[in-house]
């Protein structure tokens, strides 16, 4: 008789892939996974780097959430932004984060932007866009402040400024107009935020608040919602239900209270002092 | 439908529209590439560099998927290492027989038209490694999407027993022109002159390319609106 | 580069002359009013072609339509009605009646079966009895008269809402009470609002602005709040009988 193996292979599980074509084949249509529809920026500047991100999560064409997190830890100094498939941006981040941490516990040193970057492209490869991550990763180690790219398909690009998502055009156009070498930290930073900015109020994908974060060589600062352009707005009825609205068509209540009684089997009951 | 389709990139992928070169001289190669990286009709990058170092005198200049020729340059590039630190400085042929190794195996997967080039001790070489993972010595090479408009021009301009300076000018002026007649390639041009004693990097900024026929002759009009 | 294999098979290529521009539509029937809303954003794919394109039009002192889909076919469609209007008006020296308008845009959605206006209709106004009524119609001329009617992208998420509130579904009255039938205007005005700034935060092709269109019946008590109201702008043609006002009201942009 054949046994079920009791080991869980690491990875990712294929089992129900043979059913979902099957259902798939059938015509019934895969579930909508959650996507960051999204404006993510980083640049450059005198000594650091900023990344910024909008907070809208898409289904569609429905807001899923109005107030996400795209600005993933992925060491003390280097952090990443991420565009697609939501929840392939948070699980490759989490991993490479857990694995830069391992690969700084073995090296004893400070790991570096290139080795997150190079970690990334080479997961994102092998997966050959089927995990639908795009990033921006940023970051300041010893070779000094550094920024990069990272496309679904494993492509990488190292820029002095960057945009991804589905507001890149409106953000990228904000830095082709604004970006200049050896900026100081609040230009940069008010760079990035017009860049972010642009891509809420032009891109559907993208809205509500904006995220930053700064990286120097000594600090590195989040600033989560550094501006809320798009407070939601006072209703003008209050929606407060009659207790009772709720039809009903059986009432049942139940005692959740459990009575036990003891019954003592022979010897003295058990010494509980 | 079982056959291999070679020339489609995956949905979405970023491409490297490109034209690149690489022609031999007496000394050394001179390698050459524009700067476009799209993905769809949007330039993803307008800066990049196609001229990849794999080992400390060869390179190669890439075209197709970008993803793909990463890795691909990644790896052999960690080959060359291995190979310098057990059995000793590689020739270019065997940094070319590596790309095509990996580019022949792997063609179901691979969209990537490579130019190997560089000097060893046996002199200058170029190798070109088309879509399906041949291999081929040539005295020069072109690549990628633009290379199809400027075939006519190397044909007709190309001599054997070129200096340095010739050869750079004829990258230049190759380059240039299938960046002025291929959508998928421009921005600014760079180069590499890879000799026994140094690796030289050229650069062309995009308001400097050099300029060729663009029309004013016969559109006196246009002339006169100026 | 075009590939070069998928040449053996064959491949059907065909013009779509359809886009799909967003946005949302609503209309609310009181007793003796009506409201007739819709939002100004016109969007294609994630891009905003403009933040000011109107979809509810006054047709008479009696109608409003309200046109959401693809808007080429519905500011051409809102033409071809009004000329229908102006002719009949020539003809009979009076506006034609809400409920014969009705009839009209059926036909006329009807009459292009098989290459249809690529859009969703919502007429609001007041019928020849002074009753405030809505109809709604779909892309091909099929329609009835409701209370309320919610369409276009929004429609999943506002639609419910108004079941919810007009109708008061899922909502058991409380002992020896009834749900009122009919709700004054400045309940049916929240409610507008409030479905508009609710389908902005959660619908990313809502927002920018919004335009809310009043038909007050003859002698409608509600005249003077409506003309004291701050941003409401009186648009009646000839002001004897029914009343048309516009109240405008900013959405978020994001």
């Amino acid at each position: 008789m054949a046994t079920s193996s009791v080991y869980t292979p690491a990875g990712f599980n294929f089992s129900n892939q043979i059913r979902n074509t099957f259902l798939q084949e059938r015509g019934v249509p895969l579930p909508k996974a959650t996507s960051t529809g999204t404006t993510i920026v980083g640049c450059l500047f005198k000594d650091g780097v900023v990344l910024g991100a909008d907070t809208r999560a898409t289904e569609g064409d429905i807001v899923a959430d109005k107030n996400c997190e795209k600005i993933h830890y992925i060491t003390d100094s280097i952090r990443c932004c991420g565009a697609g498939t939501a929840a392939d941006t948070e699980f490759t981040t989490a991993l490479i984060s857990s694995n830069m941490e391992l690969h700084g516990l073995s090296t004893g040193r400070k790991p570096q932007v290139v080795t997150a970057m190079t970690m990334l492209k080479q997961m994102l490869f092998r997966y050959q866009g089927h995990v639908g991550a795009a990033l921006v990763l940023g970051g300041v180690d010893a070779t000094g402040p550094q920024l990069f790219t990272i496309h679904p398909h494993g492509s990488t690009d190292k820029l002095p400024y960057v945009t991804m998502g589905s507001g890149s055009l409106a953000a990228m156009a904000v830095f082709e107009s604004g970006w200049q070498p050896n900026m100081t930290r609040d230009d940069a930073l008010n760079l990035v935020k017009a860049a972010v900015a642009a891509g809420i109020f032009n891109d559907l994908g993208s809205g509500s608040n904006i995220d930053a974060c700064i990286i120097t060589a000594t600090h590195t600062e989040m600033l989560r919602n550094v501006e809320t352009p798009n407070e939601r707005v006072q209703k003008e009825r209050r929606y407060v239900f009659r207790r009772g609205t709720t039809a009903w068509k059986t009432e049942s209540v139940r005692k959740l209270i459990v009575n036990e009684e003891t019954t003592i089997i022979g010897g003295d009951a058990m010494d509980t002092s | 439908m079982d056959r291999v389709d070679v020339q489609q990139l995956k949905s979405g992928e970023v491409n490297l529209g490109t034209s690149i070169m690489a022609v031999q001289f007496k000394d050394g190669v001179v390698i050459g590439a524009d700067s476009r990286t799209t993905t769809g009709s949007y330039i993803a990058n307008r800066v990049t560099d196609k001229l990849t170092h794999v080992h400390d005198r060869i390179y190669c200049c890439r075209s197709g998927s970008a993803a793909d020729t990463q890795a691909v340059a990644d790896i052999v590039h960690y080959y060359l290492q291995m190979h310098a630190q057990t059995t000793g400085t590689p020739s270019v042929h065997v940094a070319a027989s590596l790309f095509q190794k990996l580019c022949y195996e792997n063609k179901d997967a691979l969209s990537a038209g490579i130019i190997v080039a560089g000097w060893d001790k046996d002199g200058p070489s170029v190798y070109n490694i088309p879509l399906g993972g041949g291999l081929f010595r040539q005295p020069w090479a072109i690549g990628g999407s633009g290379s199809t408009y400027v075939y006519g021009y190397c044909d007709a301009t190309y001599k054997d027993g070129w200096g340095r300076d010739e050869t750079v000018e004829f990258v230049k002026n190759t380059l240039a022109l299938a960046m002025s007649r291929d959508g998928s390639s421009g921005g600014v041009i760079r180069m590499c002159v890879i000799t026994e004693d140094k690796v030289e990097r050229l650069f062309v900024p995009g308001d400097q390319l050099p300029k060729f026929w663009e029309g004013d002759e016969v559109l006196p009009t246009a002339v006169a609106w100026k | 580069m075009p590939d070069m294999n998928s040449l053996a098979h064959p491949q059907q290529h065909q013009f779509n002359p359809y886009t799909e521009n967003g946005g949302t539509i609503l209309a609310i029937a009181g007793e003796d009013f009506t409201v007739i809303a819709g939002d100004t954003r016109q969007s294609e794919g994630y891009s905003i072609q403009t933040r000011y394109a109107p979809k509810v039009f006054r047709l008479t002192d009696k109608a409003v339509l309200a046109v959401n889909g693809f808007a080429a076919d519905g500011n051409m469609f809102v033409k071809k009605v009004r000329q229908r209007l102006e002719w009949y008006r020539h003809a009979h020296a009076k506006d034609m009646p809400l409920r014969a308008i009705a009839r009209l845009i059926q036909t006329m959605l009807y009459a292009r079966r098989f290459f249809p206006f690529y859009v969703y209709n919502i007429l609001g106004g007041i019928e020849e009895d002074g009753s405030g009524a809505v109809y709604s119609f779909d892309p091909v001329g099929s329609y009835e008269r409701e209370a309320c009617r919610a369409a276009g992208a929004a429609q999943s998420l506002v639609q419910p809402f108004l079941d919810n509130q007009i109708y008061f579904k899922n909502q058991t009255p409380a002992q020896d009470t009834s749900h009122p039938v009919h709700l004054p205007l400045h309940s049916v005005l929240a409610l507008v609002i409030d479905s508009f700034t609710g389908a902005t935060e959660r619908h990313i092709e809502v927002g920018d602005g919004l335009e809310m269109y009043v038909v007050l019946a003859r002698g409608n008590p509600a005249l003077q709040s409506l003309q004291d109201l701050p941003g409401a702008e009186e648009v009646t043609g000839t002001q004897a009988e029914e009343r048309v006002f516009v109240i405008r009201r900013d959405l978020k942009k994001d």
